[in-house]
């Protein structure tokens, strides 16, 4: 029979011991002979507890310490480790946004010339546009000069008032004519554009000096020139041959 | 806590120096424990208490996110201990060195505590146990003290002090071996 070691006995001392030399020490009486003095010298050894130490200990530990560390940088991720994935998405969503605004305005530029088509086929179309296209190209040239009307000069209202009361009426028409379609921004534009034929055309002989700063500060304040301008740039324009060109037409 | 102290770390990296108190208030006791039991000693315990928080902070860098705190603080300062210890041993050799020099001789025992006659007037076994601890090499006192007093697994006493556990299993079987020697004698001596 082969008897445990030393070291196998603190090993079964300290709960360490295979299964196999722990039933070697439960039957082998040489093998207990030598564990108990082994098992007695170490239980006699006494545990000298360490000095106490309050409950602020902790504390004086650190007052001791702080002073000596420096703080870690506040952390920022890179953009090759921790922000990669952020990034990736990012541009991802960046991607999705510019592919969605090309969907978008291809389909918005495909809808359009069906809804003036609506209006009344294709000859009504092309009628439609060459009268709008006309009039939005007076209705400028007549915001223009009152834009840069001297207010001083109070001579000038007869021409803009006729002109007023002539692009009244095709303004009114325009106005129908948008009403069946869906462009509200067309008909907005027309609507203001109503509003200030319609005070010119209603002017006494004399503008006054009040009434031309007034009719200027409510043009400036609708941008009422620009929308004009915007709008006659989307209404193609009318060629040698009196022929509009059917693309690219819209309202 | 182990979550409050992965928290604490966090804060730490981010900038946040005032988390650590928070984890020098929570381990300090247990840091002092074990550092007194390794080197014996109330004030090079608390030497080593902040030596190994100072030691933690500084590598707190290289701690993992999936360990405990508190056992990676509990190895630190068991080696700062065992560090501590070893030199305490060194100068402890120099000094007799010198003083034999000075005795021509006479001295036969590195640790003059541990002679009869300082035993037959104590006749404490805490000092006569301290004395027979005396003569573990550090190493052996550490692994010795983690496997008895703070009853580590071979596994764990080889983590702590970073050798392998065969190495660690040997270095408690010789300061087992050596304690019961030296108590032997003493005992014979007493």
């Amino acid at each position: 029979m082969k008897h445990l070691h030393e070291e196998e006995l603190i090993e079964h001392y300290y709960g360490e011991s295979t299964t196999r030399n722990r039933r070697h020490l439960q039957r082998c009486e040489a093998c207990a002979q030598a564990y108990a003095p082994l098992a007695r010298d170490l239980a006699g050894l006494e545990i000298v507890e360490p000095p106490a130490r309050d409950a602020s200990y902790g504390k004086q530990v650190w007052r001791a310490l702080v002073a000596t560390l420096p703080a870690y940088p506040a952390r920022r991720p890179s953009w090759p480790r921790a922000g990669w994935w952020r990034g990736a998405g990012y541009a991802a969503a960046g991607v999705l946004l510019v592919l969605g605004a090309f969907v978008a305005g291809r389909q918005w530029e495909q809808r359009k010339p069906p809804t003036a088509a609506r209006s009344g086929g294709a000859a009504g179309q092309q009628v439609v546009l060459v009268v709008l296209g006309d009039h939005l190209d007076r209705a400028e040239r007549l915001l223009v000069e009152l834009k840069h009307a001297d207010a001083s000069s109070a001579n000038l209202v007869l021409p803009m008032r006729e002109e007023a009361g002539s692009l009244l009426e095709v303004n009114r028409l325009c106005r129908q004519t948008v009403a069946q379609s869906d462009d509200p921004a067309l008909a907005a534009t027309l609507d203001r554009l109503g509003r200030v034929l319609t005070e010119l055309a209603n002017q006494p002989d004399r503008l006054s000096h009040a009434t031309i700063i007034r009719l200027q500060n409510e043009m400036e304040a609708d941008d009422l020139l620009f929308e004009v301008r915007v709008l006659r740039s989307r209404v193609p324009r009318r060629q040698p041959g009196g022929v509009i060109p059917s693309h690219g037409g819209t309202l | 806590m182990a979550e409050n102290d992965q928290a604490a770390v966090r804060a730490i990296r981010s900038g946040d120096k005032d988390a650590y108190g928070v984890l020098v208030a929570r381990h300090s006791h247990n840091l002092f424990r074990v550092a007194f039991r390794i080197t014996g000693n109330e004030a090079d315990a608390e030497e080593v208490v902040q030596e190994a928080f100072l030691r933690g902070y500084r590598k707190l860098e290289s701690f993992g996110s999936r360990s405990s705190f508190g056992t990676w603080i509990y190895r630190i300062a068991v080696r700062c201990a065992l560090d501590r210890v070893a030199s305490r041993k060194l100068e402890e050799s120099s000094r007799i060195a010198e003083a034999t020099d000075l005795k021509r001789g006479n001295l036969q025992v590195a640790d003059d505590t541990a002679g009869p006659e300082r035993l037959l007037l104590s006749r404490e076994i805490g000092a006569l146990q301290e004395s027979a601890m005396n003569g573990l090499t550090p190493l052996e006192r550490t692994a010795f003290v983690l496997r008895h007093l703070e009853g580590l697994t071979t596994r764990e006493i080889a983590s702590a002090l970073g050798a392998a556990p065969n190495a660690a299993k040997q270095a408690v079987f010789r300061a087992i071996q050596k304690l019961r020697q030296r108590l032997a004698a003493l005992r014979s001596g007493l």
